[in-house]
């Protein structure tokens, strides 16, 4: 058995150095670029829909005669949504296979974990769904082409005391990763506004109850109510603020996006001000050439990743196949016209995101505007 | 607006949640006085009795606006759940429970465990996971004394708990058919000597407790939606209620709802208890009352039967 080991062993080594020894020799002519993500697994789903979606970029741009002539090749490497998964095929896309940039990875701890060693070997890391706070914070190779979470909270501070003028706000947040991280992120832009909040009250995602936490905000004297939570416990807590009599302006977050809300809470809803997706751009043509590829719809973070890949592509066409100059090409970009829509980066490689802002009539939302923050500045987008 | 109005505010609020468990509680503590078992199916019960109200009573209301037609669909989609969901305590007490009658106490115990999983998930199954809302039959505007807000379905789902109290009291303490009940309670194969139908008397009990928890899941179903797991934790404080107030004890058991009703409300508003403890108030207060008086609140040390 041992030997047997040793002997496989030995073979795979051979037969490793002579795929590197291909590669090596072909490299003149072709430009690789890597691709990190959960291909197999409970994360799969995210990972294959991403991975396709690069993939019709880099397929598109082939045919198109590739980048300056030289056909493009795509190496993947699966996580399986692992952080060491993810980091054994960070090291093997760029020692062995020497690309010369990775779209991904896909999950938030799978790409911190690479990003580290992306800041470290220099090579430009762009992301199409990691969207928790403090990612593209590791260094200035490190890039996303999904907004980050804190938009949506920081959006709501800012919207929240200096369009609605509330100054005195109240909150009740369920104690979970989404409830808590909106109202964190709302909370330090709306006190960097000049708004106080005056009670925060939390419950738990299942209770049914909240009259309790309700009967101390209405008695707080606040001017508005923030409920960033899921469907389920928002509608029983807008229809119990009602019995308690409670007529102050509610406010949510993106979880007020499922219709389900008003099929739950129905008139109840009138009223609400919540923040929510912009607005989708229509990429029917984008959908349809995903569906011809892989006989799927895309998934959630496909077109982001679309966007990932062809931003790369372009950063090669534009600066060559120098890792450094990919990173400030892409660092460059400017109003490139994705599926996503118009896409630029933040000095720390955040994508410029916009955040929708919608008013709900006679229980169906209308949408108010798209705003961003930048450098603490709300600004609405036209 | 003044802190005396906060204070009744959260009482009222602390009285309705406790008419919700006070009403499920009567549904436990009169199965358990009979029959000495805790049917722990009683809130899946509950749950399907509340989705057989919600499709009847949307079913007659059609497309018509609110009226008093609306307030009579809800009354006969009511009482055509009770007696659906009687029919279905009769049949899961004939198939799970009656077969183990001469088992071990933890046998039915177990099966009634199985019954409740088998009602949930088949819910989940057959109507998806999704809450469903039930429409008011009236119009739910709340009335407003000095500041103190009380929605008028908080005050059914009060009275309703305390007709049943009386209902009940009167039922199994007067009638003839309450004496039989108690008599097989008391002692089974003696009941039988002196001729009564101990199986039909157990089968009338399941039946009347299951159309109490029809009638509680509806009334419920207005405060917390209707949904296939609505029976689970609502009927699981509800059994510590009416473990709390002496399981058996009709009393008791609305005692023991409005008891823990009020202590979950001022333990969060007035101790400081964190909300993430909330369910926990009412397991601590169960184990506080089985150590100082095991038999609960109202409830009479029984001595052992020989």
């Amino acid at each position: 058995m041992k030997k047997f080991s040793v002997v496989l062993l030995v073979a795979l080594v051979a037969v490793a150095a002579a795929f590197a020894g291909g590669s090596n020799e072909s490299a003149a002519s072709e430009v690789k670029i890597g691709f990190i993500g959960p291909l197999t697994g409970d994360y799969a789903n995210y990972g294959v829909r991403c991975y396709q979606a690069v993939q019709l970029a880099v397929n598109e741009a082939n045919a198109a005669g590739g980048i300056n002539g030289k056909q493009i090749t795509l190496i993947a490497e699966d996580s399986e949504g692992a952080s060491d998964k993810a980091l054994a095929g960070f090291e093997k896309l760029v020692n062995n296979d020497k690309v010369c940039a990775i779209v991904g990875a896909v999950l938030t701890g799978e790409t911190l974990a690479v990003a580290e060693k992306a800041q470290e070997e220099g090579v430009l890391l762009i992301s199409p769904s990691a969207s928790a706070d403090g990612v593209t914070d590791i260094g200035d190779f490190i890039f996303r082409t999904t907004p980050n979470d804190g938009l949506q909270g920081k959006v709501a501070g800012y919207y929240f005391a200096q369009v609605l003028g509330v100054k005195n706000l109240g909150v009740l947040y369920a104690k979970n990763d989404y409830s808590q991280g909106l109202y964190e992120g709302m909370k330090e832009a709306f006190e960097a506004a000049g708004g106080k909040i005056a009670l925060a009250e939390t419950c738990m995602v299942g209770d049914k109850d909240f009259k309790t936490q309700l009967t101390k905000l209405r008695n707080a004297n606040v001017d508005a109510v923030y409920i960033p939570n899921y469907t389920v416990e928002m509608a029983q807590q807008l229809e119990q603020a009602a019995q308690l009599g409670m007529s102050m302006q509610f406010l949510s977050g993106d979880g007020f996006t499922d219709a389900q809300i008003y099929s739950l809470a129905g008139d109840y809803t009138n009223g609400v001000i919540y923040t929510g997706p912009t607005p989708g751009k229509e990429n029917a043509a984008f959908v349809s050439n995903f569906k011809k590829a892989f006989d799927v719809d895309p998934g959630t973070f496909s077109t982001n990743a679309y966007d990932a890949a062809n931003i790369v592509i372009a950063a090669i066409a534009k600066a060559g196949t120098d890792r450094t100059a990919i990173r400030n090409a892409v660092a460059a970009t400017k109003d490139y016209e994705g599926v996503l829509g118009t896409i630029n980066f933040e000095s720390n490689g955040d994508l410029v995101a916009t955040t929708g802002v919608y008013l709900v009539v006679n229980q169906a939302p209308v949408f108010q505007g798209n705003y961003t923050v930048v450098d603490g500045v709300l600004s609405e987008v036209k | 607006m003044s802190s005396i109005a906060e204070f009744f505010q959260h009482l009222v609020n602390g009285l309705t949640l406790g008419g919700i468990y006070a009403l499920i509680a009567l549904g436990y503590t009169m199965v358990y006085g009979i029959l000495k078992f805790i049917n722990f199916a009683h809130g899946d019960i509950l749950m399907v009795g509340a989705y057989l109200g919600l499709f009847i009573f949307n079913f007659l209301r059609g497309n018509s606006a609110m009226g008093a037609w609306w307030f009579a669909a809800f009354i006969i989609a009511m009482l055509a759940s009770m007696c659906i969901c009687a029919l279905l305590g009769m049949t899961i007490e004939k198939l799970a429970y009656k077969p183990l009658r001469k088992a071990t106490r933890l046998a039915p115990l177990l099966s009634a465990i199985g019954v409740s999983f088998m009602l949930s998930n088949g819910a989940a199954w057959a109507w998806g996971t999704q809450s469903r809302k039930l429409d008011y039959p009236f119009d739910n505007t709340p009335i407003n004394i000095l500041g103190i807000s009380i929605a008028p379905h908080q005050i059914l789902i009060l009275a309703v708990a305390t007709i049943m109290m009386v209902i009940l009291t009167l039922f199994v303490s007067k009638s003839r058919m309450g004496k039989a009940m108690r008599a097989t309670s008391l002692d089974q194969s003696t009941a039988k000597l002196m001729g009564i139908n101990s199986d039909q008397i157990i089968s009338l009990t399941f039946g009347i407790g299951s159309a109490l928890a029809a009638c509680g899941g509806m009334l419920i179903a207005l405060d917390i939606k209707v949904y296939a797991t609505m029976g689970t934790m609502v009927g699981l404080k509800a059994f510590v209620a009416a473990v709390v107030g002496g399981i058996g004890n009709i009393g008791g058991a609305m005692l023991g709802g409005l008891m823990l009703g009020l202590l979950e409300t001022f333990g969060i508003a007035l101790l400081g208890i964190p909300t993430s403890y909330k369910d926990a108030i009412a397991f601590a207060v169960l184990i506080i009352v089985l150590l100082v008086k095991p038999e609960g609140i109202m409830g009479k040390v029984e001595r052992e039967k020989v």
